[in-house]
């Protein structure tokens, strides 16, 4: 079998080792252009927050890279955006630079700019594409936000939509648009430092793609996408095999907004595993109609949902690429609110809020299959904690600011080995993204942020634990107002735990006056804070996985030590009891935990 | 007479340079339960080798330069002292949610990081200060004895106070320290303000959490050096390898210890620009340093040594950051332990794990069976496996072959020369993308530079890395196999004074900046006429922190003056900003301002007038004969290669490829086409 194996790569021409030296040089291509894009943006939802991504796609638009990116803006939609581009634009030459944010042409929602360059060789042809996406921290809407929740439609979000747009030629700006987007889009300074910074970016990808194929030839590089998607192919063949056959259903529910039912936005996902076939299929049919809200998935994000709650439960030495991804099918139906909608369908806010609720049940049918694999729900996002905020500065002469926050947002879900990683953000990104420094923020914006802190008993219980809420408190400083906007899910429906495991804690936020009193505030809010008034925020935990009575007595007795959980929450949740000094009590922890088993097992009936 | 020593995880090597600036290089066993004594013992063999008494030899000594990994370990494996973290009322999760980001995003095996400080012991002072330094809400002293109180119970052995803004406004982690010292007596404490005075919270706590875990380990190792070196007979200075490069007095290094982390590698880009410059004279070097089980790569440039502000313990977003800038070093998983295996897919790995000392490469015959690098090497005929280590170790050539047909040459249908071939090859993949992300991928071209090959294992492919690289030569200097000692011996003492200040091009504050700039001047001085000294010259370097506006990251910038006379040299900084932007990132922004965040000093004391010298004592290692040996090449196959002699070339007798060159300290591998020669400095220069 190995010797055939090899004897087959041979006969193609590359040899194992060539393979995995390309490997590298392709994934350092990617990698160099997002520390560029990191050590030059301007926005803070670029360079405080790294809520970016870069990869390389083949000329048949296949995705080839993608380390370091979020993964929501990744799996899917690279391919899709390219292929656009040169369906609008036959003729591609080299030093041609397209902005893609349209999500009705494969990108994931209309703040994820996003710089396409074709790799064109010395005779003209077009070998690869390289991109660069990246959030902004404005996109043009209609409210200082990139996240309009509450649009009806593209015309009342107001974002600037570009299908594939040429914006540069033989390496030079057009004017006219440059000029275009600093009329409609808020801190233009802002977004022209992280235009900039992007095709900078993107151009170091192309400046290294073309010296590869200089080195090693055009054809060898072609060879190697071919095998290296081959190779991939073979991984999650094997990583498929490894896990039962089967299939669940699991699902999940975003909050009401307005242009939602009363009850929100119920996901339905299905998942099956053929290990004869050595398939994952995802089945996102059996959904509702597109809605008169921000919310909608594009095609990008709703198969990238689906897609990520794959990957984070099968064996994670695949890498993803198109090789992989021939093992998994994700189904759609047109017109649904899971990636169906067509223009003028507003998908404001794709990559986040609904997103999640498509990944999340995708990983929880994984843990319904077996126990041990797949994760708990990761906690739904957008509180205020993490909302955007922009006024005028006036430690700064009156300055405009806009930025996105990302100040506490934990959420990490319990997962089949691991307690949650804590700040994970939110399901689609992997806790991929940095969270803001206190002393930056306040350096760079008029605000302070009084308190940011962990919330004791929060957490998904569960044999391992989802992440525990977070607090922040935060207001204007100065003298000056402080618009606030987010779209806040998880208020009613919390993260689910998965086998047993404990549901995460839900978000709240508030409007704290400026003699303390709290006003509630709903899920999608614009509000202004004047002077002396903040908002206080709590986000989401994530969901714990299996029942709290199996995490081992041990490390509950840590989690009260590290003041995680208080002493009665150990007790009544985990059934474990520490005696004065802390130690686990291992007769009245097994008697209580007999008990919980018990409770369990009648529950289960 | 001088000492230098390199206390590493295996050997604590011992260079020594006498009056007449003659080099001598021995090696003793590391002593991981008691360091001192391998000191003393590398001591003890030198003092063997020439004939005399340790005490003898200690009592000529002037200074003795010590480098030890002792900070790190005890990190690594948690022997820190039981730390209490006291921050600004509402913040106390800082080391707990650092800063974010997270590699590898489908792995949910590995957990999410445990805070540097457990949260059990970490403790809100009622107080906070704004960013413009005003006061928000005054320091409450009684909730500060409340909290000495807990300490007391908790019986915290060290304490880091890291208070929001204490950079621009101290007053507040002043109060702190007083009553610290007042009613905690005996407790070591670190006042980030005073250790690292930077801009975001979490790095500065990491620094002054990490730095009070060492204070009374590294003051008791330090001591106890200092005692026992007296007793043995040492009457001189004794001096401590820094993470950035340098040395400081041993009393100063353990008051704050957290200088001495990382402080290992720090020393290879020292000693790599000195054989540039005597050797190659290359603008620019890779300096590589390899081991057993990690390889270490630096870049020198223009004879700069290269600094990051980013240095983690462990891995990045997973490990704890040190919130100091160091010696840039990038260590990967690579050397001649480096494990080869075959994934099930069919692709070939080298690495990251290694076989390390136990139980060692499978030809070491000490029950290791997974083919390594050191294996491949040898099945290649590389290495004599009668004269390993000068003959001090016998290697097994039949377990060698064995391993590497079981683990590689089976799985991927190979011969046994081509796939050891591979290992070797992928070894370098490896080590060349390590290189590369520090030319490269900053935008340095590595084509024309020079390769400096330290560490005992740096001869089994260098060339071929530096083939593969581009590089206009490679330099295996004759200290090579000690080369971080020999950097020790080079290096400067040094201090380094931040402070932080906040303008910008458009509203240059110049009596702002200035004040800055002289304050920190006037420290460096002071420390130049203090510990300074005696130095054979001394300098004071000031470098700004800048950007452009709305960027957040800054780019370290010599400043080409040390006061701002007029708009002229605002514009003389402003343009060599855009140049040094241009240079890392590809393009320049001239219509946006640039924004001035920190300004360094550095005071630079040499401390050595004469050139560093020769190794001595060739003549009396016993010298073996050269001669011929098949072995295995790349692209050549099976020849009969020429062995010779490292310590038999002389200068300007020249050896080509393929061919071999032995010391009892290292093999070097001179591929086909390559020619090898002996330099006037004694190191093998070898051209591509």
């Amino acid at each position: 079998m190995a010797r055939a194996r090899a004897k087959a790569r041979r006969k193609s021409g590359l040899d194992p080792v060539t393979l995995a030296v390309l490997h590298k040089r392709f994934d350092a291509v990617t990698t160099k252009m997002a520390n560029t894009l990191l050590r030059t943006g301007r926005s803070g939802v670029l360079n405080l927050a790294r809520d970016f991504s870069t990869s390389v796609v083949t000329r048949e638009c296949e995705l080839l890279t993608g380390a370091e990116s979020l993964p929501i803006h990744h799996l899917s939609g690279a391919d899709l955006m390219a292929r656009s581009m040169m369906e609008m634009h036959p003729r591609l030459k080299r030093g041609d630079a397209y902005l893609h944010n349209s999500p009705y042409h494969g990108c994931s929602h209309p703040a994820d700019h996003t710089i396409l360059v074709p790799v064109i060789d010395g005779r003209g042809a077009h070998r690869f594409t390289v991109w660069v996406k990246a959030h902004q921290a404005d996109c043009g809407c209609s409210q200082p936000t990139t996240y309009m929740g509450h649009a009806r439609d593209v015309y009342e979000e107001g974002a600037l939509i570009f299908p594939p747009t040429k914006v540069q030629e033989n390496y030079e700006d057009n004017e006219d648009f440059i000029n275009f987007c600093r009329m409609r889009i808020r801190v233009p300074e802002q977004w022209y430092g992280d235009y900039l910074a992007m095709i900078g970016a993107a151009r170091i990808g192309e400046r290294e793609v073309l010296a590869m194929g200089e080195e090693y030839g055009w054809e060898t590089l072609h060879a190697f996408s071919r095998e290296w998607f081959d190779y991939s192919e073979k991984l999650m063949i094997a990583a498929i095999r490894k896990l039962p056959s089967g299939r669940a259903t699991a699902r999940s529910a975003h909050d009401p907004v307005p242009g939602t039912p009363e009850e929100g936005i119920p996901i339905t996902a299905r998942v099956e595993i053929d290990g004869a076939k050595a398939t994952i299929e995802v089945d996102l049919r059996d959904n509702p109609d597109a809605m008169p809200c921000g919310l909608n998935l594009s095609e990008a994000c709703a198969r990238t949902g689906a897609m990520i709650g794959v990957f984070n439960s099968i064996d994670d030495v695949v890498p993803t690429n198109a090789g992989s991804f021939r093992r998994v099918k994700v189904h759609i139906r047109e017109g649904s609110v899971a990636g169906g909608g067509k223009h003028p369908t507003s998908m404001s806010v794709a990559t986040t809020n609904l997103a999640d609720r498509v990944t999340n049940p995708v990983q929880r049918a994984f843990s319904k299959i077996q126990d041990g694999i797949g994760l708990a729900e990761c906690g739904p996002i957008f509180p205020a904690s993490m909302g955007v905020i922009s006024g005028f500065d006036p430690r700064n002469e009156g300055e405009p600011f806009v930025n996105h926050l990302f100040l506490m947002v934990t959420g990490g879900a319990g997962a089949g080995k691991t307690d949650a990683w804590l700040t994970i953000l939110h399901a689609g990104n992997a806790g991929m993204c940095f969270v803001d420094s206190v002393e930056l923020d306040e350096l760079h914006f008029p605000i302070y942020i009084k308190t940011r802190r962990l919330v004791p008993d929060t957490e998904g219980a569960g044999r391992t634990t989802g992440a525990p809420s977070g607090y922040c408190e935060y207001g204007p400083v100065g003298g000056g107002d402080l618009e606030v906007v987010y779209v806040s899910d998880g208020a009613i429906n919390a993260a689910k735990g998965t086998r047993g495991g404990l549901n995460g804690a839900v978000c709240k936020n508030y409007l704290m006056r400026a003699d303390g009193t709290l006003e509630d505030l709903p899920a999608c809010a614009d509000i202004i804070l004047k002077p002396g008034e903040n908002v206080a925020s709590y986000c989401t935990g994530g969901g714990g996985y299996g029942p709290p009575h199996e995490r081992p007595a041990d490390k509950v007795r840590e989690d009260v030590e590290e003041k995680w959980i208080t002493k009665e929450r150990a007790w009544e949740v985990y059934g474990v009891a520490l005696d004065a000094r802390g130690r686990v009590d291992g007769a009245r922890t097994e008697r209580r935990r007999k008990k919980l088993r018990k409770e369990q097992a009648a529950g289960a009936r | 007479m001088r000492f230098a020593v390199d206390t590493g995880g295996t050997f604590t090597d011992l260079v020594l340079e006498d009056g007449r600036g003659r080099l001598r290089m021995f090696k003793a066993p590391t002593t991981p339960q008691d360091p001192v004594e391998g000191i003393l013992a590398a001591v003890e063999a030198a003092a063997d080798a020439l004939a005399t008494t340790s005490a003898d030899l200690l009592a000529r000594g002037e200074l003795f330069i010590h480098g030890t990994t002792r900070a790190t370990n005890a990190i690594v494996t948690g022997e820190t002292a039981r730390t209490a973290f006291l921050t600004t009322k509402g913040h106390p999760d800082i080391l707990v949610l650092r800063e974010g980001g997270r590699l590898e995003p489908f792995n949910f095996l590995v957990p999410f990081p445990k805070p540097y400080v457990p949260r059990a012991l970490t403790f809100e002072v009622p107080e906070r200060v704004g960013a413009d330094g005003s006061v928000y809400e005054p320091l409450d002293e009684a909730g500060v004895l409340a909290v000495i109180e807990e300490l007391r119970e908790k019986k915290a052995e060290a304490v880091a106070v890291s208070l929001l803004w204490s950079t621009v406004n101290p007053a507040h982690e002043i109060g702190v320290g007083k009553l610290l010292e007042k009613h905690l007596p005996g407790v070591p404490f670190t006042l980030s303000h005073v250790l690292n005075p930077i801009l975001r919270e979490y790095r500065r706590a990491s620094s002054a959490c990490i730095d009070a875990s060492l204070k009374p380990l590294m003051s008791r190792y330090v001591g106890g050096l200092q005692e026992r070196l007296k007793k043995a007979g040492f009457g001189g200075r004794l001096l401590m390898l820094t993470s950035k490069g340098g040395v400081m007095d041993a009393a100063e290094l353990a008051a704050a210890p957290i200088h001495s982390v990382g402080s290992g590698p720090s020393m290879a880009p020292i000693a790599g620009r000195h054989f540039s410059r005597a050797d190659a004279r290359a603008a620019t070097a890779i300096v590589a340093d390899t081991g057993g089980t990690t390889y270490d790569v630096s870049l020198v440039r223009r004879g700069e040594i290269p600094m990051t502000p980013e240095t983690w313990l462990g891995q990045r977003y997973r490990g704890h950051i040190l919130g100091f800038p160091s010696v840039d070093v990038k260590s990967i998983g690579a050397g001649g332990g480096s494990i080869a295996w075959v994934d099930e897919g069919g692709l070939l790995h080298v690495g990251p794990q290694s076989a390390g000392a136990a139980p060692g490469p499978a030809c070491y015959g000490r029950g290791g069976t997974r083919p390594t690098l050191t294996d491949a090497s040898l099945a290649l005929g590389h290495i004599d496996p009668d004269y390993f280590l000068g003959g001090a170790m016998t290697l097994s050539l039949e377990e060698a072959r064995k391993a590497v047909a079981e683990g590689v040459a089976e799985p991927l249908g190979l011969a046994l020369q081509e796939a050891a071939s591979a290992i070797l090859r992928l070894a370098t993949e490896n080590m060349v993308g390590a290189i590369e992300e520090i030319t490269i991928h900053q935008g340095i071209d590595p084509r024309g530079a020079v390769l400096i090959g330290g560490g005992g294992a740096a001869g089994l492919n260098s060339v071929a890395i530096a083939r593969r690289l581009g590089c206009r030569s490679l330099v295996i200097p004759e200290v090579g196999a000690a080369l971080s000692a020999a950097g020790a011996m080079m290096s400067d003492l040094h201090a380094d004074h931040r402070s932080m200040f906040f303008t910008a091009t458009d509203r240059f504050d110049f009596r702002g900046a200035n004040a800055a700039l002289r304050k920190l001047g006037e420290r460096c001085r002071a420390f130049i006429r203090g510990p300074g000294k005696g130095a054979v010259e001394s300098a004071v370097e000031f470098y700004v922190e800048a950007r452009y506006k709305h960027q957040i990251w800054e780019i370290d910038l010599p400043l080409p003056v040390s006061r701002f006379g007029s708009k002229k040299d605002v514009a003389r900084v402003r343009a060599a900003f855009d140049q040094a932007h241009e240079e890392v990132f590809a393009f320049r922004d001239p219509s946006s301002e640039v924004e001035f965040v920190g300004w360094r000093a550095v005071a630079r004391c040499r401390l050595r007038k004469r050139r560093f010298g020769r190794l001595g004592g060739e003549e009396a290692r016993g010298t073996k004969l050269p001669g011929r040996r098949r072995a295995f090449f790349e692209g050549r196959g099976e020849v009969n290669a020429r062995v010779l002699a490292f310590d038999a070339m002389k200068p300007g007798g020249a050896a080509r490829g393929p061919a071999i060159v032995e010391s009892p300290f290292t093999t070097v591998v001179i591929d086909p086409g390559a020619r090898a020669e002996r330099t006037r400095t004694g190191s093998l220069l070898i051209t591509l």
